[in-house]
């Protein structure tokens, strides 16, 4: 099967501050990321804040430049993409976010909201327009005849599900869900999730699904990977990945997982994530690791291999 | 959700607060260009037989020092001042609007140009530029245009490039990035109309002080060129005879005034309707708690009490419920959770208790009742302002969900610390800084005495947040109340203040009791002894919280924990699972539906749910609202 | 802390060369002759041996970039060359002028503060009260009104009708003091005024602003009196954007104040300036103008370290 979407060794700095009188210092928050989204599949990002999960969806969908990076995206090389081309291309890519207000103009009707995507790939026009738009909000569950309402009279639940509509809209084959749900009620949060999981058997979409909530993303992927400042430490089947971690990382994060079922025993990590502005050398997370040697120092431990159908970065075998 | 007749929003209205000033400056501006239906005089024929001629029927505002008709001078030379107002601010506007919105959407080079050219104009005092460029070029309406063009340029392009650049960061722009819809269709059509509002402020603001520049420069003879007439030159030209008559300054000095008040007036107006602020939701002034007095009687081991509180905010006619009915016992070593989703009105409980409400929120029925150190229960709706101040920090604390706002980032950790401390309990204050390193040590704040004299903003959230538990408990309170105390924290770092909070309830003084808030029910499950759901302004299930969470009897208790993820570990969405969602969203606290307010989300409910609002069922330990949960059944039997 | 003062000087000083460079190159792109244009007042034209001697005297006879380097070089050595009117030392001119116009704008500004952000603060402690409505009512009607209309008027009503006040002059407080307060009354006031009204404003919305943030909250569940919380946890926060306020309006102010000196006869740098400026003596202008820029400038860059002090968090920046 050949992915959809590839990406090599991506990088990413971004200036922050000053140094000096002219120097800018530069954070890291990607480094050498590596995935791969197969069509028809959900892989699930997870991580903390500063992970680098969020800039990993924008770089892949070209909203920001990456530094260095070898993407291809249904067999386009996506850096060496022209404007003209790229724009093209977005019919295939869209996303989704996770703020319900900020992701909808508050001067537009639901109406000239999924225009504008229509007009821009020249999608259904004339007659056939308010056919699609009728079918669009079916899709995401909404009434049509919400069509000439502004964002203000919607609940946060129903401004996502118009979000939903609007990537929707372009027929993609691929959809960035940048913490889609993160922001919703847990009742609201479900209706969404069961919506995407409906939609991607239906319309066999792939999704790059980002969220730091474990459970949400065990659910909704089928593979997951794990980030900790900018570097991937995990990769392999949601199940496996969560109920079996193998990187001490991907343990303290299910184990730090409130849970309504049984009091987990707790892996406790010392400190705090270290500042991406100085990251801890060789491997980044051994200065909160419990099981870390003097060798995690050294150098920065590759993803290997770690059983079916999965890698990890973490020298070590004998533990969990 | 009612529903909105789509016509309504095909025209937008004008606000009703736009009338007066629209009407006022409308006709400021119309008046002086419809001078000929006015006066047939002519403003700058001399008539030096009748200088300074008072009001008559030919000349309605008298004559000038050279005989000349006033009111076709006032008429006229308003028109002149309009002109190159509106003249040069619309030019500056058009210009500025456009480098600002260059310079935030693609950056770089542009965005250097944009922000230093600015700089560098706003370096010269208006009047002195205009001043240097009239040396250069003469005086003359030309010039005025083009020099206030210039000034005035930058001020727009600062506000279109910091407003353009606000808005070029929200979601929609990205989306419409995402689309692949062209930048210049980004530019013009998404990101303009979002920021005319402040750049139509900044364009009145600019009118009036282009007015008062003109008027200025004619008025030192460096402006509009004599014999045009101007209101600045009728000023200049009149002051030499102000004491034989006062109407000659009086007259152009008013219609300056008023011109310029009514461009002023329209644009506080404007600017009020479309970046409405609130006045009175100033977080430091609270409404008073007030009493049912059914308070005392409560027994030895309850910290505080919530009985049947209701809170509104008052409106014109009815006023809205936020809060209908909430009854809470807080036990002494016992934590428990209020669990509900935004908007449900648990933070508001939990701030009645603590006499912090908002300004705009009143409290109608109940009473708040709390045991002070001393052991007495104390009625919070009879207490002073002055003793509610005593009870707050001492008796009871509380900590909020945002640490990165909670702590104020001008003053040092310690000296926050201090302060609390020294609202209590007088003492030396190197006694209140032993005793805040102290605190923060226990917390889990390494280099403590570091710490102390840092600020704010050096720390993460989840060591500020520390650092405000460490503040609650600074005069040891028998009740902390935490207010989502963990849902702005990684998970990780949520781990590490529950298990903080969990050992300082054992460890710390006497024991401490907790009132959690939390829309985590997860969460909840860890910490809680107790819990209470709350929904659309009501307590629907009490109990204790193992009970609550393994077998609830409330249809919304049990939706919740199903539509959680985490409860169904042997589910996968690819295997064809699906969460069981409850369908809607819970209804806005004056559109509650009759009845139960859950009734038309409940897979459950019965036409007869639609009657009255249940009350709560049950015994002492486990209450519950609903007709048709255990509780209910058993007591109609 | 070192860095951001350094990094702040160097801006200034950056500034004010692009200023400077402005200011000279002006007369660079001016149409025609500098020389003939500055001399061609009232619609006759010089003699080309008043033409010549004037290229002479401003240095216009040499290359572009030598004149931009002397005259770079000469600003900074406070030596502004000497007026085409009447050969005077500009700098004289200037130092014996300026510390006049500062007067004023000392004095109003002092005024000013003393009246409006008290004022300002209790408006926006009580927003939408019955003092808040008042105030606000009134200052949005002074605000409209112009400093030199403000100027006549006052002349009008305290020299004219009631007899109080001198309707304006100049004495040196050395020479008489009490005169010299009595005259300076009324320049003070009007200039004032206008700032006042902007303090007010500003700092209405800057308490009313603070007032609604979390941390205000957090004061006062900690139980300090309200009097405390306004003290430390508004006003405190509340004074820096006021401060920048008023830096960026004295800056203002030093222009404006031309008119109020001109309408109360006050020998300030507008006496100097208007005439200059009727005679096209671009030498003075172009050295007020410089001046007060470079003073502008100045104080702005006390305002930011001001700033900084207040609110640590600006220093990062």
């Amino acid at each position: 099967m050949t992915a959809i979407l590839e990406v090599r060794d991506l990088n990413k700095h971004y200036p922050v501050g000053r140094k000096g009188l002219f120097g800018k210092r530069m954070m890291q928050v990607l480094r050498d990321v590596s995935l791969t989204v197969h069509p028809g599949e959900v892989l699930g990002l997870v991580g903390e804040s500063g992970s680098g999960k969020s800039t990993i969806g924008k770089a892949v969908l070209r909203l920001i430049d990456s530094d260095s990076a070898a993407m291809t995206f249904g067999g386009h090389d996506l850096t060496a993409l022209g404007p003209e081309d790229l724009r093209r291309l977005r019919k295939d890519m869209q996303i989704i976010f996770q703020d319900p207000y900020a992701s909808l103009d508050p001067r537009k009707t639901i109406r000239a909201v999924l225009s504008e995507a229509l007009d821009t790939h020249r999608l259904h026009t004339g007659a056939a327009r308010e056919g699609r738009l009728t079918e669009l909000l079916d899709m995401v569950g909404l009434n049509p005849a919400f069509l000439d309402r502004r964002p203000h009279e919607f609940s946060g639940g129903q401004r996502q599900r118009i979000g939903i509509a609007r990537a929707l809209a372009v027929e993609p084959k691929f959809i960035v869900c940048d913490e889609a749900v993160s922001a919703l009620d847990v009742s609201i949060q479900a209706q969404v999730l069961n919506l995407l999981a409906d939609l991607r058997v239906s319309h066999g979409i792939s999704l790059l699904f980002i969220s730091h909530d474990l459970s949400v993303v065990r659910f909704i992927s089928d593979r997951v990977m794990v980030l900790y400042l900018g570097r991937v430490m995990e990769v392999g089947p949601a199940d496996a990945v969560h109920f079996h971690p193998q990187h001490p990382y991907t343990a303290a994060l299910v184990s730090a997982e409130p849970s309504l079922k049984h009091a987990p025993h707790r892996i406790r990590l010392e400190g705090e994530i270290p500042s991406p502005l100085s990251p801890p050398s060789g491997c980044v997370f051994r200065s909160r690791c419990p099981y870390a040697l003097p060798a995690c120092a050294d150098s920065v431990p590759p993803l290997r291999p770690a059983g079916d159908n999965r890698l990890k970065a973490c020298i070590r075998d004998d533990i969990l | 959700m009612t529903a909105i007749p789509a016509s309504r929003f095909r025209a937008p209205a004008i606000p009703r607060r736009m009338i007066l000033p629209g009407v006022l400056l409308a006709a400021l501006i119309v008046i002086p260009f419809a001078a000929p239906l006015i006066t047939e005089a002519n403003p700058i024929q001399i008539s030096v037989r009748e200088r300074l001629a008072p009001p008559s029927w030919e000349h309605w505002l008298g004559q000038d020092e050279f005989g000349r008709d006033r009111l076709a001078r006032v008429l006229h030379g308003g028109q002149v001042s309009l002109m190159v107002a509106f003249l040069s601010t619309t030019l500056a506007c058009l210009v500025g609007t456009l480098f600002g919105l260059i310079g935030a959407y693609f950056r770089g080079p542009f965005q250097f140009l944009t922000t230093r050219l600015s700089d560098v104009v706003l370096c010269f005092p208006p009047i002195l530029l205009a001043l240097l460029v009239v040396t250069l070029f003469g005086p003359g309406t030309v010039t005025l245009v083009a020099v206030l063009s210039i000034l005035y340029f930058p001020a727009f392009s600062r506000i279109a490039f910091s407003e353009a650049l606000r808005v070029s960061a929200l979601d929609f722009v990205e989306a419409s990035r995402a689309l692949g819809t062209p930048s210049r269709r980004i530019v013009f059509g998404t990101i303009l109309p979002n920021i005319a509002g402040p750049v139509s402020v900044q364009y009145s603001l600019t009118a009036a002080a282009a007015i008062t520049i003109e008027s200025g420069l004619s008025f030192l003879g460096l402006g509009v060129v004599p014999p045009a007439p101007s209101w600045g030159q009728m000023i200049r030209g009149a002051r030499q005879f102000m004491n034989q008559d006062p109407l000659g300054i009086l007259i152009p000095c008013v219609a300056l005034t008023l011109t310029i008040y009514a461009i002023n007036f329209f644009c506080d107006r404007l600017r009020d309707t479309l970046d409405p602020k609130g006045n009175g939701g100033g977080k430091d002034t609270t409404s008073q708690p007030t009493s049912d007095g059914q308070g005392g009687g409560a027994a030895g081991d309850v910290v505080a009490e919530v009985r049947n509180l209701r809170l509104d905010i008052p409106r014109p006619g009815q006023p809205v419920p936020v809060i209908e009915d909430v009854s809470l016992t807080l036990r002494a070593n016992q934590c428990t959770a209020l669990v509900g989703e935004s908007g449900s009105g648990k933070s508001l409980s939990a701030l009645a208790l603590m006499g912090l409400l908002p300004g705009a929120i009143r409290q109608s029925a109940g009473t708040l009742t709390l045991r002070r150190k001393s052991g007495e229960m104390v009625d919070m709706g009879r207490l002073t302002p002055k003793q509610l101040e005593d009870v707050r920090g001492n008796d009871v604390a509380m900590i909020f969900q945002e640490p990165m706002t909670s702590l104020n980032p001008v003053h040092k950790v310690g000296a926050q610390m201090v302060e609390a401390i020294l609202a209590h309990r007088p003492m030396p204050k190197a006694e209140a800084r032993a005793q805040a390193i102290r605190l923060l040590t226990l917390v889990g704040i390494n280099e403590a005495e570091r710490r102390f004299n840092g600020y704010p903003h050096e720390m993460s959230g989840g060591m500020r947040q520390r650092v405000m538990i460490a503040m609650a408990l600074t005069c040891e309170p028998r009740l902390l109340i935490a207010d989502e105390p963990t849902t702005a924290l990684d998970v990780t770092i949520q781990a590490e203040i529950i298990e903080l909070l969990q050992k300082l309830r054992t460890d710390y003084a006497d024991g401490l009791s907790l009132l959690f808030i939390s829309h985590n029910l997860g969460v909840v499950a860890e910490i809680a002894d107790r819990v209470a759901v709350m929904y659309s302004g009501q307590v629907v299930e009490e109990g204790p919280a193992k009970q609550i969470l393994t077998d609830p009897h409330h249809p919304y208790t049990r939706a919740l924990l199903e539509s959680m993820p985490s409860s169904h570990e042997e589910a996968h969405s690819t295997r064809g699972d699906r969460l069981q969602a409850v369908e809607g969203t819970p209804p806005l606290p004056g559109r509650r539906p009759s009845g139960c307010t859950f009734r038309d989300r409940c897979p459950i409910a019965l036409a007869s749910c639609a009657l009255d609002r249940p009350p709560l069922f049950g015994g002492s330990d486990r209450h519950v609202r609903c007709f048709r949960a255990p509780e209910a059944t058993q007591e109609a039997a | 802390m070192g860095g951001f003062l350094l990094r702040r000087v160097a801006g200034a000083a950056v500034m004010l060369f692009v200023v400077g460079s402005i200011v000279f190159s002006l007369l660079a792109v001016v149409p025609g002759d500098p020389a003939e244009l500055l001399l061609s007042t009232g619609g006759g034209s010089a003699t080309p041996e008043a033409i010549a001697n004037l290229r002479a005297t401003m240095g216009l006879d040499q290359p572009v970039m030598q004149q931009y380097a002397a005259f770079l070089l000469n600003s900074v050595r406070f030596d502004f060359g000497t007026s085409i009117i009447d050969g005077s030392s500009i700098a004289d001119n200037i130092a014996l002028r300026l510390p006049r116009t500062l007067e004023i704008i000392a004095a109003g500004a002092l005024l000013a503060l003393l009246v409006a952000i008290p004022a300002g603060t209790a408006a926006g402690l009580r927003a939408g009260g019955r003092f808040d409505i008042t105030a606000s009512a009134v200052n949005a009607l002074l605000t409209s009104v112009p400093g030199f209309v403000v100027g006549t008027l006052f002349i009008y009503l305290f020299a004219q009708v009631l007899g109080w006040l001198p309707a304006g002059g100049y004495v040196a407080f050395a020479q008489d003091p009490v005169q010299h307060l009595r005259m300076l009354i009324l320049p003070a006031v009007t200039v004032g005024l206008h700032l006042a009204t902007i303090i007010f404003r500003m700092t209405r919305a800057s308490v009313l602003e603070m007032r609604g943030h979390d941390w205000v909250r957090t004061a006062t569940a900690k139980g300090l009196s309200r009097r405390l919380v306004i003290r430390r946890h508004v006003l405190k926060n509340a004074l820096g954007p006021v401060i920048t306020v008023v830096g960026m309006q004295l800056g203002i102010l030093l222009g404006s104040t031309v008119l109020v000196e001109f309408v109360y006869n006050w020998p300030g740098l507008s006496g100097l300036l208007v005439t200059a400026v009727e005679q096209r003596d671009y030498p003075t202008v172009r050295a007020v103008i410089l001046v007060v820029a470079a003073i502008f400038i100045a104080i702005n860059l006390v305002i930011d370290v001001l700033y900084s002090l207040l609110d640590p968090r600006i220093r990062l920046q």
